[in-house]
């Protein structure tokens, strides 16, 4: 309206429109680039598409969303949608770093005149497929192995197992696995005849009782962890119990705490067995029914149990094991009395000497006190790899297996596989392969000419390393990694640079029996090939191209997924579509419309299991799981005047393994691993000050180390990490090995600790 | 003269007894709403509630009752009082009360699409950090504002316009479900009571990622989270919303 002097003082519908226009104008932007911030909140990182995957680390097996811009990883979030409800630990979180540090290997290398040279990939393979064809015909099949990963992708370690043992036709294919699971796989194996946990993640969310041992959960699982914890915030009343020789971060948060000499397992068990016996815990139905019982190879009774665990008394055993009664007693008590109790153990069972011993009989405790198939109530052995159990466990590449859980000693079995594989009767050999400390002694002497090595790090890894690094030296070592150099790659004669995580495809199996799959979204950099494509190369130019016909990770999942339908460890339904579009299946899973087994050996909720009782151990020619007996035994490497303190090795929350991965990655780099843990009064005694270097020497080796004063380890007791490759606590460890898993004892061994003389 | 000082002392008296009398009503109309206590939102309100009524019973009495009989000046300073302090007075303190009092719980709980975060929020047996801070009194009022603070006369611009763009979604019903926060949290919410703490600091992973923690590069939900029920554990689009995802462990 235009007043006396005509000007116009008000806003005209025109004018409305106009300014309605221009809202609608800017909100509209928003959808372009850059203009978003005026509409809604944009994410400080920008990422253009994200993909469906997995962390690259250890065997939680976390789903993760991949970030992926201008052809590069920027960003990863927890998949709200997996089993981790889109949490991920730091490591997790560093994913988005690691294909991009510093130490990737981009092209082959051969090792002319003792140091080594880029080659191209045709050189590097012709030269491997050269002396590996040699050594087998020079020497046999037997003068070659596979040494492979617990982190290769299950097509790869299928595939690697597959040429060695029905092509070659040696057993010598064994793997990193057998330093971490191999007494978990042995323990699962002569319980129910099977392997792999019965229970599933989800029975964190069920348990009213965790019997947490031999783990550090908190550092080492720790989106695991997490979850105890959501259970404990929901419901304050549950216990948590945690038996280490160490008061950890996760011993810190239990309830009780046996802080147990090291080793001393089997008698504390025992002794919980005896007080479940004394108190009436036994759960008599799963006794008369379910279970048998064995020591060695005679066959027992329950009443040669009770009378085997008379001997283990609560008040004998806290001498052994160092604690009080009353807390075995509790321990005991706890375990039993609760709705559903749960135990979750790792490398603190394992990597004893008496490891699968430990094993069995926390499987035994169970199964006795009837805390078994229900929710929340299962004996869980966490994986320390992310692929152990799907890719090597299961597929058999070790050196005693064939494929789902059939052995190299059993006619039957290679028969089984001779013809799933479609090889010739007689094709697999009948004697049992190397196992990785036998393995790396063959190389000591010779017998060993080439070893094929993947995606691990035995020279920094295995048990008294300095030993095996001199066959390391001399065998003709071919080895495939992302990074250079390592402890192992020195060795080599060959190296060839590998893809690393989302730069190849394939599918991993988690510690709950999940198969799920990683994409392949971004480019290897430089000449780097992923391993599937290094193996079937390689069996092309040895001769086996019509064994290895699957080519690719889809088709070889398809032939191997088809192969296990032929046993009980049947995931035939987990088709390579469904892993594409699911958050992964926990096997068994026998058809395409089968939701998958969260719970095993329960007839009507596991495929495999037959009747109707309360349980079918159908790994067991007589239906019933076995409770083995065992005796505590004393140490092998025996503590003296000269080696009076026990060494006890692990890992920190903020890196992995032997840190090629995590070395290099900027947020890590300053944490800096190389510590002893020491009692603070041994140190006063040793004259040992804080950040002083020591001296830590055992019978085989030493390694130097930066003094960390602290009551986190027992009096008696240092602790250090494997992380760290210029302090390399391997020199001192000890390569004795469980008679029945050949797994190594990292956990324990005699030392001497005193100040380095300047 | 003397009629007017007469006049005044009545006009004092009138006043004062209507000032009283709109306190008195303000105050029982407040008490009637059950709240015990003086808090800032309830004062603003009854700040507000008076201002606006003594304005216009005032400007009614000033302007058609007493015009003739006040003298110029007073009636000039009343209409100052009554068209300008008095609205200025109101419209702020209702301005206050609003920016103050949307920062409860129950005024985020007004929208029925929140339901399962409020649910979840007062569930004993919730082990999101909503939940958990609520349960152990971690922050004693406001929950929901504590955490995303952007909200408030203190809050930012964002959190204006993302106000607005809320309510512009809401009451066209053009919102999709399951409701997904945009953007990067920003973890300076958390930081600001966390990492004061030498809990906080004592912790390796916490100093390695420093920077991504203040540059929200990295969360700190992702790996302590979740915060509140993932999109598909809340059931949505029902008023009568329930947390389904916990009903399987109250059965122990």
């Amino acid at each position: 309206m235009t007043d006396a002097s005509g000007n116009n003082n008000e806003l005209s519908r025109r004018d409305i429109l106009r300014v309605m226009g221009v809202a609608a104008g800017m909100a509209s932007l928003s959808s372009l680039p850059g203009c978003g911030n005026i509409w809604e909140r944009q994410a400080v990182i920008p990422v253009e598409n994200w993909h469906k995957g997995v962390c690259r680390f250890c065997g939680t097996g976390c789903g993760m969303m991949i970030g992926v811009s201008n052809q590069k990883v920027v960003n990863v979030k927890g998949d709200e949608s997996a089993h981790n409800k889109g949490r991920l630990c730091i490591k997790g979180l560093m994913n988005r770093e690691i294909l991009y540090t510093k130490d990737r290997l981009l092209y082959p290398l051969i090792r002319k005149n003792g140091t080594l040279q880029r080659a191209t990939w045709d050189e590097a393979m012709e030269l491997v497929a050269k002396q590996f064809r040699q050594a087998i015909d020079q020497f046999g099949p037997d003068s070659v192995a596979f040494y492979g990963s617990g982190q290769l992708y299950t097509q790869e370690s299928y595939t690697a197992n597959k040429l060695f043992k029905a092509g070659i036709g040696t057993n010598n294919v064994d793997g990193n696995p057998r330093l971490c699971m191999a007494s978990a796989a042995a323990g699962y194996t002569s319980v129910y005849g099977k392997d792999e946990p019965a229970g599933c993640y989800e029975d964190i969310d069920h348990a009213g009782c965790f019997f947490i041992t031999g783990s550090n959960t908190l550092e080492c699982h720790p989106i695991l962890w997490e979850r105890i914890r959501d259970r404990k915030r929901r419901y304050p009343e549950t216990f948590i119990m945690v038996v280490d020789p160490r008061r950890t971060f996760t011993a810190r948060h239990a309830d009780l705490h046996l802080s147990i000499i090291p080793g001393t397992d089997v008698a504390l068990y025992n002794a919980m067995i005896h007080e479940f016996i004394r108190n009436d815990f036994i759960d008599t139905d799963m006794v008369e029914n379910y279970l048998s019982f064995q020591e060695g190879k005679a066959k027992k009774s329950f009443e040669d149990l009770k009378q085997h665990v008379a001997e283990y008394s609560p008040k004998k055993v806290a001498m052994i094991c160092g604690v009080t009664e009353r807390d075995i007693q509790e321990a005991a008590y706890q375990f039993a009395s609760s709705d559903a109790t749960m135990s979750l153990w790792t490398m603190g069972l394992n990597q004893q000497v008496q490891g699968t011993a430990a094993n069995r009989l926390v499987n035994a405790m169970h199964l006795l006190t009837g805390h078994f198939g229900r929710p929340g109530a299962t004996p869980f052995s966490i994986t320390g790899q992310p692929n152990a159990c799907g890719g090597v466990r299961d597929t058999g590449s070790l050196a005693h297996a064939l494929p789902n859980g059939r052995v190299v000693k059993n006619p039957k079995h290679r028969q089984e596989m001779e013809d799933l594989w479609k090889v010739p009767r007689g094709r697999i050999s009948p004697k049992p392969g190397f196992h990785a400390v036998k393995l790396f002694e063959a190389m000591n002497r010779g017998d060993i000419k080439c070893c094929l090595v993947m995606c691990t790090n035995p020279g920094h890894t295995m048990p008294n390393s300095g030993h095996y690094r001199k066959g390391m030296e001399k065998t003709f070592l071919v080895v495939a990694d992302s990074f250079h150099p390592t402890e192992t790659t020195r060795f080599a004669d060959v190296v060839l640079p590998a893809a690393l995580w989302v730069e190849k495809e394939g599918v991993t199996g988690n510690a709950e029996r999940r198969y799920h799959h990683y994409p392949k979204v971004v480019d290897p950099p430089g000449e780097a090939r992923n391993d599937l494509s290094i193996l079937v190369e390689l069996a092309d130019r040895l001769g086996y191209k019509e064994l290895i016909s699957a080519r690719t990770p889809r088709d070889v999942w398809e032939e191997w997924r088809k192969i296990s339908a032929h046993s009980k460890y049947n995931f035939e339904g987990i088709t390579y579509d469904r892993l594409l579009t699911e958050r992964g299946i926990l096997w068994p899973c026998p058809s395409e419309d089968h939701p998958g087994t969260p719970r095993r050996y329960l007839p009507g909720k596991d495929p495999m299991a037959h009747g109707s009782g309360r349980f079918d151990f159908y790994g067991k020619p007589d239906g019933r799981a076995t409770i083995w007996l065992h005796h505590q035994e004393d140490p092998l490497d025996p503590y003296t005047e000269e080696f009076p303190m026990i060494f006890n090795t692990g890992r920190i929350l903020e890196h992995w393994h032997s840190m090629t991965i995590t070395g290099q990655v900027e947020q890590l780099k300053p944490l800096h691993p190389d510590y002893l843990e020491i009692y603070w009064r041994d140190a006063h005694h040793l004259g040992i000050e804080e950040g002083t270097q020591v001296l830590v020497r055992s019978r085989r080796g030493e390694v130097e180390l930066r003094a960390r004063l602290s009551d986190v380890v027992r009096p008696g007791m240092v602790f250090a990490t494997m992380h760290s490759a210029q302090h390399l606590v391997n020199f001192a460890t000890h390569d004795v090995y469980d008679p029945f898993s050949k797994q190594p004892a990292f956990k324990r061994c005699a030392v001497s600790v005193r100040p380095k003389s300047v | 003269m003397i009629e007017w000082k007469k006049r005044s002392k009545r006009y004092q008296l009138g006043l004062l007894s209507f000032a009283f009398l709109t306190l008195l009503l303000g105050n029982s109309a407040w008490a009637g709403e059950g709240a015990h206590e003086m808090s800032g939102v309830g004062l603003l309100r009854g700040i507000g509630i008076a201002a606006s009524l003594i304005g216009i019973v005032g400007l009614i009495l000033v302007q058609f009752t007493y015009r003739a009989r006040l003298p110029r000046g007073t009636y000039h300073w009343l209409l100052l009082v009554g068209l300008f302090i008095l609205p200025i007075t109101a419209t702020t303190s209702t301005a206050l009360t609003v920016l103050e009092g949307t920062k409860a719980v129950d005024a985020c709980a007004s929208c029925h699409v929140m339901k399962p975060f409020v649910e979840d929020l007062k569930n004993p047996h919730s082990a999101s950090l909503a939940s958990r801070h609520y349960r152990n009194s971690w922050i004693a009022k406001d929950q929901c504002y504590a955490c995303h603070v952007t909200y408030g006369v203190n809050g930012t611009i964002e959190g204006k316009r993302d106000g607005f763009r809320h309510w512009l979604y809401y009451v066209t019903n053009t919102y999709q479900e399951p409701v997904k926060y945009a953007g990067s949290y920003p973890n300076s919410n958390c930081l600001n009571c966390h990492a004061e703490t030498p809990k906080w600091q004592r912790v390796k992973s916490h100093r390695a990622l420093s920077n991504d923690l203040t540059t929200d590069r990295v969360a700190c939900i992702a790996c302590h989270g979740p915060p509140h029920p993932l999109p598909h554990e809340r059931k949505f689009g029902n008023p009568s919303n329930s947390i389904h995802f916990q009903e399987a462990n109250d059965e122990r």
